[in-house]
């Protein structure tokens, strides 16, 4: 019940931050109305690059205490993940088209880190299916996405590097830099989008969680039905019932 | 052949001092959805020459790889020398030595150059005379400088053997040691049965032909479809299962 | 069996094995050499006949050549453990994880090494590029890029080792993780191949070093997951 509510909030916020974002903040100087999809573009990023974190840390706490709803955030976090950062790449491609003149440029290298950030966690879901076993499966995914989750601060910090070293000549004209009209509302308006979107997140990170948990529910009653079914049929000897001091050890009593 | 294999000496302790060489509790496996063994509870205690029968699909396989902590349980738990198996392999590894049917050899390189890298894994003292008593032991001294790549299934075998008496394990698995080997080679498994029994070694065997078990085993359980059917003799004993309780104890389905 | 001198030992006893099945058996590395040159004719076929332009593309050539020959490399030494569920054996003895994991990255280091040498050169020749003009710091590029590539090329190779799909999954899970080393290496030859101009170079074997650092620790401390089943 309360998720739901956190799901009509969520929604609302989403609204409201688009309609201010297209109608309310004026555009900007240099890039015009192009500039408005930065506000959800920059948001998805960001919650990429959390999703991911969480991806990295319930793996983490998976292998410690090998509790399977570690693993069914995992997933969950995996799933939500390349959903924003899939999201994150498009608006950076209709950003750039109109500033930029094309959809892909490699000056300014964070479109393709981004996408590095998108082929790390396709290659963890794919990883995924080649396990059925549900706690062999949650080890090896822990440990692909603890490893990935490690390489993409040194991705971030070498392409960050790279645009350092070549900042000015390349980024293109001044003319196409960012240009607020009004700073404040432009930082105030990024927060608003980044907090609507991060409301979102949540409300899908809790749902998808909770699919995971009924799957893995179902899961696990087969498998205990299997079980059970494997010892009805054989013909095994009884053991009595334990009994509060019961015996040790007995032989069959057919 | 030689007349005394040499078994390196652990300090096992009195038998009434050692904890049961094995105790399991409700342990199962599924593979791919599909129980192996079935929830099984046994008790072996420490010495005992245990075999493990019945037919195939029956789990004696997969119960040795649970014990040998290759593979890990999904529902239930075991100890080996009171080491629990999930939660301190690393522990449980250095008591037990494991003979499955691959025997994980490398090809390339020479039955003495396998067994030399298995010295170093282990931590064998005075390598390089051990690796060449055991090659002794298993009757592969003439063929210890050939690679592996040539030889038979059966000279495998007793070269995995002789990699086991390497070690100084205290339980000791055998997944169809008979299987594979001519009649000399089963003289040779029959006489590391009694060097272990004589050194206190607890031995847990597997076998799809019990006629076939000419030495003293001590016991056996009876497995079939994953779960024990009986135990028959001494030195294995079956306990009691909480899963056969009333379904109030059963795990209840975890839903959100 | 503790201490980091008996994990030392056992992992150079497992690079020792490693190296002596591979010299006895598999003739591996020779055929990845192969590879590598034929990748290197395939990009002048491609790229070329333009030898102003190759020579300015060769540092990324040079590095495209050694990830895509290593990622074969780094397979090779893992499927050494296929040989009758050696695997299996290797993870019950009672030594640690990450000495596992550093014997087998130590034999993928081997292997990369000559490998990276033997590119360096071929590139050199190749492409009409003056290596000798840049040698120290060009092999200082390729022994910080081979020690990333095997780091990381062996935890990959070891998690898709008994895989189904497993030839498709290694290059897929690797490939990304290695672009900051690629960017890297291919940036520090470039700059030792201009004579510096910018003072980058520095930059460059700084981040080399802390991908190599990272991964390595990464890689040791997961690796033994990977053996449980």
């Amino acid at each position: 019940m309360k998720t739901r509510i956190l799901g009509f909030v969520a929604a609302a916020a989403i609204a409201a931050m688009a309609i201010v974002s297209l109608f309310v903040v004026p555009a900007d100087l240099n890039q015009g109305d192009a500039q408005r999809v930065m506000y959800p573009h920059v948001a998805s990023a960001w919650l990429g690059y959390l999703s991911f974190g969480v991806t990295a840390l319930a793996g983490i706490l998976w292998l410690w205490k090998r509790d399977l709803r570690f693993d069914a955030v995992a997933l969950a976090g995996a799933e939500i993940g390349v959903m924003f950062t899939a999201f994150a790449i498009w608006g950076g491609m209709m950003w750039g088209r109109p500033v930029w003149g094309v959809f892909w440029q490699w000056e300014d290298p964070r479109l393709t880190t981004t996408a590095l950030l998108l082929a790390l966690y396709v290659g963890y879901l794919l990883f995924r299916r080649l396990t059925d076993d549900p706690a062999r499966r949650a080890t090896r995914a822990a440990i692909v996405g603890i490893v990935a989750a490690v390489d993409i601060p040194i991705v971030h910090f070498s392409v960050e590097w790279w645009r350092g070293l070549h900042q000015g000549a390349t980024i293109g004209s001044p003319s196409r830099m960012l240009n607020p009209a009004a700073p404040m509302v432009f930082v105030g308006t990024l927060l608003g989008m980044l907090a609507a979107f991060t409301l979102a997140w949540v409300y899908l990170m809790i749902r998808r969680y909770q699919l995971a948990r009924v799957q893995m529910a179902r899961e696990e009653a087969v498998r205990l039905e299997r079980l059970s079914a494997a010892r009805a049929a054989s013909p095994r000897a009884t053991v009595p019932p334990p009994a509060p001091h019961g015996p040790e050890s007995t032989e069959a009593a057919r | 052949m030689p007349q005394t294999i040499y078994v390196s000496p652990r300090s096992l302790g009195a038998f009434d001092e050692r904890p049961p060489a094995v105790v399991t509790a409700d342990l199962a496996r599924l593979f791919a959805g599909s129980p192996a063994l079935a929830g099984v509870s046994l008790r072996v205690e420490p010495g005992a020459t245990v075999a493990l029968l019945g037919p195939n699909g029956a789990g004696k396989t997969t119960l040795l790889r649970l014990l040998a902590t290759v593979i890990r349980p999904s529902y239930g738990t075991a100890q080996v020398d009171g080491l629990d198996i999930g939660r301190e392999p690393e522990l449980v590894r250095v008591r037990v030595a494991y003979l499955s049917h691959a025997t994980g050899l490398y090809d390339d390189l020479t039955a003495r150059e396998n067994l030399a890298f298995a010295a170093e894994m282990l931590g064998t003292p005075e390598p390089r005379q051990r690796v060449s008593r055991a090659l002794q032991d298993v009757g592969l001294a003439g063929r210890a400088d050939d690679r592996v790549r040539g030889f038979s299934a059966g000279m495998r075998r007793r070269l995995a053997l002789g990699r086991i008496l390497l070690g100084s394990a205290s339980l000791v698995l055998l997944d169809e040691p008979y299987a594979a080997l001519d009649a000399d080679g089963m003289a040779l498994v029959d006489q590391l049965l009694t060097a272990w029994r004589e050194a206190g070694v607890t031995v847990l065997l597997t076998s799809h032909a019990p006629e076939r078990l000419a030495v003293t085993i001590d016991g056996s359980v009876v497995l079939d479809r994953g779960v024990v059917a009986e135990t028959r003799g001494h030195g294995v004993s079956e306990l009691p299962s909480a899963l056969d309780a009333p379904s109030a104890t059963r795990p209840q389905q975890v839903v959100s | 069996m503790s201490g980091l001198r008996s994990e030392a030992r056992v992992a150079l006893a497992i690079a020792r094995k490693d190296a002596l099945a591979e010299l006895r058996g598999r003739h591996a590395t020779v055929s990845t050499l192969f590879f590598a040159a034929i990748v290197l004719l395939l990009f002048g076929f491609a790229l070329g006949p333009d030898s102003a332009r190759l020579a300015a593309a060769a540092p990324g050539l040079l590095w495209l050549a050694i990830v895509f020959a290593g990622i074969l490399a780094v397979s090779r030494l893992h499927l050494l453990e296929t040989d009758d569920e050696a695997l299996e054996q290797l993870a019950l003895y009672p030594v640690a994880r990450r000495a596992i994991y550093a014997g087998k990255a130590l034999g993928g280091l081997a292997v990369m090494l000559v490998l990276g040498l033997v590119v360096l050169g071929a590139v050199g020749v190749l492409f009409a590029v003056d290596i000798g003009g840049a040698l120290l710091p060009l092999l200082v590029t390729v022994v910080l890029g081979a020690t990333g590539i095997a780091a990381v090329g062996t935890f990959y190779a070891g998690v898709t080792v008994r895989l189904r799909a497993r030839e498709v999954m290694l290059p897929l899970l690797m490939l990304p993780v290695l672009a900051p080393l690629l960017l890297g290496a291919v940036k520090a030859t470039s700059a030792a191949l201009t004579g510096d101009p910018f003072g980058e170079l520095g930059s460059w074997l700084q981040l080399l070093v802390a991908f190599d650092v990272i991964m390595v620790a990464a890689g040791a401390a997961t690796y033994g997951y990977l053996l449980e089943d």
